[in-house]
């Protein structure tokens, strides 16, 4: 690929402008833009199918992950109430769905359970984005189509 | 036939057609390692969000921070996505416009450390990162844990 710019540019930065998107390096790729796509339509359409809003950690969770999960949900937005955070941190090998006080209504623990244990069987066999991608469907099929949003 | 011509039909044609298939399918150039469970994860962590409706219903707001964004991410980064067209609200950058724009989930203040800012600009859709979200009490929690 080439760069935006290969000659020499005459910009106006000055000490506090932040690097330009060329004279980033490469990021710092999990997924392949494929699975990218793939995660972001399952996330966008739970989240609207459902009303609930579906987000997805991916990352270390720390000694205590139950906590360090229900901490990520309290910041998860404006309305964790009816908020679902799905933390998967493949380093430790663990997965935690936490559902908000309004959520957990529509989706019981037994229902994340399930979600969560097909996940776990797809991350065991090294497919995180399939797993999620599944995961994220069961979830939101439990959860179903709340009757504000019908029409 | 003598022995050459033997050798290059019975030997040769095979061969060939052995080295055609690998080519094909033995991946080249292949950068990312696939996750194998047991290995480390040596990730800055990441935050995916699912686009805000319409761009204005939602926990959310309005604002560049849709789709997923970078735990430390303190640059704007691509607008929209292939899937998702970019929405009005989401041409709107400036971080300082309202509170509710900001993605960044403790974006550098959270426990686990901020991500390079560079992270971010792998995903298909993903925000600008404002302000550290306020944690917000949600009742009592349910949900699920499971390890593999």
């Amino acid at each position: 690929m080439t760069r935006a710019l290969e000659v020499e540019s005459h910009d106006t930065a000055t000490d506090q402008t932040g690097p330009s998107r060329t004279d980033e390096g490469a990021p710092d790729a999990i997924f392949t833009f494929q699975e990218l796509a793939r995660l972001d339509e399952a996330l966008t359409m739970s989240s609207r199918e459902t009303g609930l809003r579906f987000t997805l950690y991916i990352g270390d969770l720390g000694p205590r992950t139950r906590v360090q999960a229900e901490e990520l949900h309290a910041r998860s937005g404006h309305h964790p109430i009816d908020a679902v955070l799905i933390a998967v941190s493949p380093g430790q090998k663990v997965v935690e769905v936490v559902t908000g006080a309004g959520a957990a209504r529509r989706l019981p623990d037994r229902a994340c359970a399930l979600a969560v244990l097909s996940m776990t069987t797809s991350f065991a066999s090294g497919d995180l984005v399939g797993g999620i991608v599944n995961g994220l469907r069961q979830l939101s099929d439990q959860a179903g189509h709340p009757a504000t949003l019908r029409h | 036939m003598n022995t050459v011509e033997v050798l290059l039909v019975l030997v040769g044609i095979p061969l060939a057609v052995i080295v055609v298939l690998a080519l094909l399918t033995l991946p080249g150039g292949r950068k990312r390692t696939r996750y194998k469970p047991g290995q480390p994860w040596d990730h800055a962590p990441v935050w995916y969000e699912p686009h805000p409706e319409g761009g204005s219903s939602g926990g959310h707001g309005a604002g560049p921070g849709s789709g997923a964004a970078a735990m430390g991410g303190g640059t704007t980064a691509a607008l929209g996505s292939s899937m998702y067209p970019e929405q009005p609200e989401e041409r709107n950058t400036d971080t300082s416009s309202g509170g509710g724009n900001g993605t960044a989930h403790g974006a550098g203040s959270s426990a686990h450390g901020a991500g390079s800012s560079a992270h971010g600009a792998g995903s298909s859709a993903h925000g600008a990162t404002s302000a550290a979200m306020r944690p917000v009490d949600a009742g009592p929690l349910g949900g699920a844990r499971g390890t593999w």
